[in-house]
């Protein structure tokens, strides 16, 4: 067992690193660099002024110094200056993450409190017309472009009910704060919703066809309390697993849900980021990424062996 | 015409009247913000985003009377400097400054600052700057000296009464020599009515009311905030709701302030040309654009009115370097736009000129020219390529569209690395003096297609010493369709775009040939 | 004939979602026949047009029929959702193919490559190739289909790994058939069903992530009409006034994924009923 998670430990780090080194190419190789965009605002490019602002972000530097500067200070807890702002990146990132992980944790719990009631009803109705429409439904939910249906709902707010729920620092009244953090999360949410469903559906209907739920049924218990109480707790297990994969899924749908409600939070600042070509940002701000994607995978599977025995076995 | 200019002049007068009885003090503009200044330093940025809102943090020697609707030379007033004057060669101009003015940070602000401010500017003394993008308005600065504390002298090279038009702009604020440029880009400090407080990247900038002023009893208002919505779907829907005051400057094409007005029939909105050209980049010295013929082949396939009406439904003007008039003060009159080839209302003779240009040189409805029309990947700039290339098909020119990310796109045209670019750019000031030498002058910066002309170099140092405006015009208007005929870089649309705001903002008054100049906000008020 | 008809039955939805299918390839084969105008030549009397009997839903800015290009933006689509599909699932089902069989570094070296990969957010990734590559259909075709290789190496693999065990695969071996030969004659045709289910199932998504990364301003660049760039930051500012220029190709995306999505469903269900969601 705890070999086990210490060498995933390792693993992990294996990662991480490569994900340095990855992120760290590929943005060399995006053409255009921060002294590029900085003359982007003055129209012109005045070689002299280029060459210094080079020289004093090390951007002249070997590739290899740059990137052992970068991994350096990242050891020390040290994660450079924005190009940008030329204010400390963690304080560009720290007050932007709770924003974030706000609406991500709000579009989870959203995806997760629909997607299994509805899976579990859509199971327990195989083949009815409720089954058909729920299924109908997630599939149609899973085909909308996510910022498409974003404006499509800001629209709709604001046409029936004049109220527009986009961030605003300080809301007015509990209802627009309430607005404010529902509309966008179930907005992001829904789709992830329609996945969870259609995952709780397809493994309800294993788990319903095992033996040991017929035999629960035939010592007599009520149809209800079987599904809910046995089935459930098996079903959802594989719907734990997907959460991971999930978290990396999400933040596509949060750049764009970010941009269209106007949520000052870390995915759209990447994307903005990665226009300005500031190195320091989007490095370190991918790599928190991947560290949150590699830990809740981590945590996943360590969770996971604990509910399921086969797998500690395998491991 | 009469019975508009009545009313306008009605409306000033109550405008005026009114703002003498009735501000009030207080309250908080919020403002819609475009996209992300790359900085807060007004000196080291050439866009309107850096400029809007942080002008107010600042103030010029002069500037152009905030009362007025035009930006003229005739029309500046005081501001830090209370009056000036000029020897009788011309060439010496001596500013008497303002007492007690202090900065934000309790420093007082004195002559020593002003002449480090153009020292940096006209490139005198290597600033800590990283960049310097309107160092060619001070191409006529000999050198600056102080007299005393409350005296600065500039010499100049030639007679240039243009100069104080360039020192009104709001790119020319004065900045303290006691902070550094870097930390000027973070936290600017000024003299100005407003301080900075914070810049959240992306997110929103704000300012409060500076209460030491120096001038007593502004401004009203407590405190600006600009909240940064790039999309402008939702931007549209913010202001029509009322979650704002203020759009950002020109920030509403025509239609769009068409919806807004539909949605919010209270909001007011000023329809004004923004500074900002079209243009035609033909790298004069990549074949076969080498060849003048062919470069004259394109520009007579330009259709102008298409272009604004498509951009604009018909209203974008259209004209040559500088804006045209009524709004301009230096661009052709309509008659004299009738005599400039490419610019007759006959669109069908000049692409029948054009074709036959194309045919004595080998290309027909079967062997079309094939290029690449590059441009920035911003939806202003596609959208007047795109119609570029459809009008370039009149002349046998196949084109198609490269779109480059803005990172590149100065990068590229720096080294010269393209054939046929189509190309937005900004003008602050509606003066020749800056229109001619930042983008016609040979070897300078922002003169992307190398064009270089000695003769008409020349008359550009003619037109700046001339006192009579008059005579001064006429000559502009020479030069202006030299250019256009030499395709320097043929000017294809002159862009208008809107500003709105909602009834309870008052005092806003924006002149109708800019949009940089009046961002001070020392005069608005909100009644609430 | 009588087993297509017994499936049709069987799986209503996913003839359903054949259809919308057969409907939009053939749109998109068609679009010169069926356009009824040049979706690129503009007209500033039909600037953002509304829906009337010329322009049937409407004009954009540009004053080019939406329909017309609502029709051509079919064949980006499917060049973005086939291209991407089949770059991704082509290299991702040769890596997992290799590494599954071959096993050993090559297998750990692939491992860690996908999982590296599958920590960076798709659309991340997507964004920084597109910007690296440049604007135009083919960058946007690799950059959609990079981010797919990991996923499908690594259900390949899997598949490849319980096939390895096989009796008829080792009895090849003990025949003394090359290594390669057995991986592409007897394990590769096992692992096509699942393959064909996942790759049908990305089908849709390619076409969302076009739509995401124009909506962003990279992608397909202007003027080729593709759906996403329809949708992207011009069009939305239009969604008041002109609110057929963001409707229309939203609808067109949402039902193409949609038809996909149904279609790949019920192959799944067909071909590989074990495969879960």
């Amino acid at each position: 067992m705890l070999d086990y998670i210490l060498r995933r430990l390792a693993l992990m780090v294996l990662t991480l690193f490569g994900v340095s080194v990855a992120i760290f190419l590929l943005l060399r190789i995006v053409p255009g660099n921060i002294a590029d965009i900085l003359f982007d605002s003055a129209g012109m490019i005045d070689p002299a002024e280029k060459q210094q602002i080079t020289k004093d972000l090390g951007l002249d530097l070997p590739l290899v110094e740059q990137y052992a500067r970068w991994i350096g200070g990242l050891a020390h807890g040290d994660l450079g200056y924005s190009y940008v702002s030329e204010k400390p990146v963690l304080d560009e990132i720290l007050p932007r993450i709770p924003i974030t992980a706000r609406l991500a944790g709000l579009a989870l719990l959203f995806a997760v409190c629909t997607g299994v009631p509805f899976g579990v009803i859509s199971a327990v109705r195989q083949n009815s017309w409720l089954d058909y429409i729920l299924r109908v439904f997630s599939l149609l939910f899973l085909s909308m472009p996510s910022f498409w249906l974003g404006l499509l709902v800001l629209m709709a707010f604001v046409n029936w009910f004049g109220i527009l729920p986009i961030y605003d620092k300080a809301p007015p009244t509990w209802g627009a704060f309430a607005l404010m953090l529902g509309v966008p999360a179930a907005t992001v949410g829904l789709r992830s919703s329609a996945l969870i469903m259609r995952l709780t559906r397809s493994s309800m209907l294993e788990v319903l066809r095992q033996d040991y739920v017929r035999t629960a049924r035939s010592k007599g218990l009520s149809e209800g309390a079987v599904t809910f109480v046995h089935a459930l707790r098996n079903a959802v297990l594989p719907v734990i697993t997907t959460i991971g994969i999930e978290t990396a899924f999400l933040f596509g749908g949060l750049i764009v849900t970010e941009t269209v409600f106007n949520i000052p939070g870390v995915a759209r600042f990447l994307v903005e980021a990665i226009r300005w070509r500031d190195y320091p940002m989007v490095q370190n701000l991918v790599m928190f990424i991947a560290v949150i994607v590699v830990m809740v995978n981590l945590i996943v599977d360590i969770a996971y062996m604990f509910v399921d025995p086969r797998i500690r076995l395998r491991a | 015409m009469m019975r508009s200019r009545l009313w306008l002049a009605v409306a000033c007068l109550l405008a005026t009247m009114g703002s003498a009885v009735a501000q009030k003090q207080g309250g908080t503009l919020r403002v819609t913000h475009r996209d992300n200044p790359p900085s807060a330093s007004v000196l080291e940025e050439a866009t309107i985003s850096t400029l809007m809102p942080f002008m107010a943090v600042f103030n010029n020697l002069v500037v152009f009377d905030p009362a007025t609707r035009e930006n003229r030379l005739d029309r500046v007033v005081p501001d830090l400097a209370t009056s000036w004057a000029l020897t009788d060669d011309d060439r010496t101009l001596t500013f008497q400054l303002r007492d007690g003015v202090k900065w934000h940070d309790g420093k007082p602000f004195t002559s020593a600052d002003v002449k480090c401010t153009f020292d940096m500017l006209s490139g005198k003394v290597a600033s800590k700057m990283r960049k310097n993008p309107h160092k060619t308005w001070w191409f006529n600065v000999k050198d600056i000296a102080t007299d005393g504390d409350d005296k600065v002298v500039f010499h100049l090279n030639d007679p240039q009464p243009s100069i104080m038009a360039l020192f009104a702009a709001g790119f020319s604020p004065i900045y303290p020599c006691h902070v550094p440029a870097a930390e000027m880009r973070t936290h600017p400090i000024g003299t100005g009515p407003f301080k900075f407080v914070e810049f959240k990247q992306n997110e929103s900038i704000k300012l409060v009311r500076n209460p030491d002023y120096w001038k007593p009893g502004r401004p009203y208002l407590d405190a600006i905030e600009y909240t940064i919505i790039p999309n402008r779907a939702t931007m549209l829907l913010a202001m029509a709701t009322g979650k704002f005051d203020l759009t950002f400057t020109s920030d509403l094409t025509p239609e769009l302030m068409k919806s807004l007005q539909e949605q919010a029939p209270e909001t007011q909105c000023v329809l004004q040309p923004t500074g900002t050209q079209g243009n035609l980049l033909v790298n004069r010295e990549r074949p076969p654009f080498d060849n003048e013929q062919i470069r004259r082949a394109m520009v007579l396939s330009i259709d102008r009115k298409a272009f604004s009406d498509i951009l604009s439904r018909g209203i974008f003007d259209v004209g040559g370097v500088d804006l045209p008039p009524p709004e301009g003060r230096w661009g052709w009159s309509k008659e004299f736009m009738e005599t400039v080839p490419g610019y007759g209302a006959d669109v069908e003779k000049s692409r029948d000129e054009g074709r036959r240009i194309m045919k004595s040189l080998g290309y027909g409805p079967d062997n079309m020219l094939p290029l690449k029309v590059s441009t920035r990947n911003i939806p202003d700039y596609r959208d007047a390529a795109v119609i570029l290339i459809d009008h370039l098909k009149s002349v046998y020119i196949q084109a198609e569209l490269e779109p480059l990310d803005s990172s590149v796109w100065y990068a590229r045209l720096a080294r010269k690395d393209f054939s046929v670019g189509m190309n937005i750019q900004g003008i602050s000031i509606d003066d020749p003096d800056a229109t001619f030498f930042e983008n016609y002058l040979c070897g300078s910066e922002r003169n992307y297609t190398s064009y270089c002309n000695a003769d008409l170099e020349k008359k550009f140092h003619e037109q700046s010493q001339m006192k009579d405006l008059d005579a001064r015009r006429k000559l502009v208007w020479d030069i202006d369709k030299t250019l256009q005929m030499d395709a320097a870089r043929p000017v294809v649309f002159h862009a208008k775009a809107a500003t709105c705001w909602w009834p309870r903002v008052h005092g806003i008054n924006i002149a109708m040939n800019t949009i940089y100049n009046h961002w001070r906000f020392e005069d608005v008020w909100l009644d609430q | 004939m009588s087993d297509a008809w017994y499936y049709a039955r069987r799986y209503p939805l996913g003839v359903a979602g054949a259809i919308i299918l057969i409907v939009f390839v053939l749109t998109a084969l068609l679009a010169n026949v069926v356009a009824p105008f040049d979706p690129l030549t503009t007209n500033a009397r039909a600037s953002l047009a509304p829906p009337s009997g010329t322009y049937w839903i409407g004009a954009d800015m540009m004053g080019r029929d939406m329909l017309s290009r609502m029709i051509h933006g079919a064949r980006i689509s499917l060049a973005v959702a086939l291209g991407a599909t089949c770059i991704g699932s082509g290299l991702g089902a040769m890596l997992g193919l290799a590494s599954g069989y071959l096993g050993g570094w090559f297998d750990l070296i692939v491992q860690r490559i996908a999982e590296i990969m599958q920590s960076l957010p798709l659309l991340v990734m997507a964004l920084v190739i597109t910007a690296s590559l440049g604007p135009s259909l083919t960058n946007t075709i690799i950059a959609i289909a990079i981010p797919l290789i990991p996923n499908v190496a690594r259900v390949i693999r899997a598949n490849v790994l319980s096939l390895r065990e096989l009796n008829y695969v080792e009895a090849a071996r003990a025949v003394g058939m090359g290594q390669a030969r057995i991986a592409l004659r007897h394990v590769f045709p096992n692992t096509l069903a699942p393959l064909i289910v996942l790759a049908t199932a990305q089908l849709g998504s390619t076409i969302l992530t076009e739509a995401s990364l124009s909506f962003l301003g990279l992608g397909v660049p202007e003027p080729y009409p593709s759906w996403g760039r329809m949708l992207s930051e011009s069009a939305a500012e239009y969604i008041r006034s002109a609110p057929w220029l963001v409707i229309f190709p939203g609808l067109a995306i949402s039902l193409v994924v949609f038809g996909a999505n149904l279609f790949g469903d019920a192959l799944r269900d067909i071909l590989d009923p074990r495969q879960g969601d």
